[in-house]
């Protein structure tokens, strides 16, 4: 399921694990999950340029052809 | 011990000579016996000698051996790709295809590889750069590099392809062409690929790690 997925991949991103919380909110067409980390962990999970959101982010569109529903990640500081 | 080896290009017939005998760049000389250049769009063969030490043999095989066992890095880093792949859906088989140096080299082998890949591999280069990144951290010096249905070589083979056709079109009209956005590496390839081939030059346009390889003519404008 795309929130484990977003989960695990954000807890091998961190530093502090235990703060990393994922929160799915599911639509007709789409679903948005939103993620928060430590404010020290942001930058791990966004990357350089967003290179790692990025990548997160086309994991997870991968993952949601599954489906067939869109998959959203929203990174909340 | 003399040995010889063959490759389309220097390097190729080094990385020859190491998958054939199991070994390290450091562990042997090279000697270049014979380079040549066939045509204009093919690249000669280049023939190498390498010269090991008589006393060596046996304690490749040592070495040989130990990197047969998978290490605790190893272990972690293919445990935490099957997770993912899990966890997207799209479960598959993961193992050790080389180690090289600093590299592990990793294949997938699932039935759904064809979305694990995605278009231009733009799935696989995500997964690949997501686990660099969970891999620095257990050790930096490492890199990880992950395939699936030899998609990596294939694409490889297609650019040094296109790269030829592209010279051969820009010399026939003598206009410069552009070639879609691609990283570092892929770059790279075009660039050697045309390196040595008459009147065309190549050159990188644009910003940040996505840029263009624009081929010209660099022959006599008539």
């Amino acid at each position: 399921m795309e929130k484990d997925l977003v989960e695990y991949i954000a807890k091998s991103l961190v530093d502090d694990p235990d703060a990393v919380v994922v929160n799915m909110i599911e639509g007709e067409k789409s679903t948005i999950l939103e993620l928060r980390v430590a404010q020290d962990d942001i930058g791990k999970v966004i990357g350089k340029h967003g290179r790692i959101a990025k990548a997160v982010r086309t994991i997870l569109s991968a993952s949601a052809t599954k489906t067939g529903k869109r998959a959203v990640l929203e990174i909340l500081d | 011990m003399i040995r010889e080896f063959e490759g389309k290009t220097e390097q190729e017939a080094i990385d020859n000579a190491i998958k054939e005998l199991n070994l390290d760049r450091e562990d042997f000389d090279v000697e270049i016996i014979e380079s040549e250049k066939k045509g204009l769009f093919r690249k000669g063969s280049v023939t190498i000698r390498i010269h090991l030490d008589e006393d060596d043999p046996p304690q490749e095989d040592v070495q040989g051996e130990a990197r047969e066992d998978s290490t605790d890095f190893e272990d972690k880093v293919v445990t935490y790709v099957t997770n993912i792949l899990d966890k997207m859906g799209f479960p598959g088989e993961v193992s050790v295809a080389f180690r090289r140096d600093y590299k592990l080299g990793l294949n997938i082998d699932s039935p759904d590889s064809g979305i694990i890949i995605g278009k231009k591999g733009k799935n696989l280069d995500a997964l690949q750069l997501i686990t660099n990144v969970f891999s620095g951290q257990l050790d930096n010096s490492k890199k990880v590099i992950i395939d699936s249905e030899n998609y990596r070589l294939r694409h490889e083979e297609y650019l040094v392809k296109l790269a030829y056709k592209t010279a051969e079109h820009v010399k026939d009209s003598k206009r410069s062409r552009l070639l879609e956005p691609m990283n570092p590496f892929e770059r790279r390839l075009i660039h050697t690929a045309l390196n040595d081939i008459l009147d065309i030059d190549t050159r990188s346009e644009g910003d940040g790690l996505y840029k263009q390889v624009r081929v010209f003519y660099k022959g006599i404008q008539i």
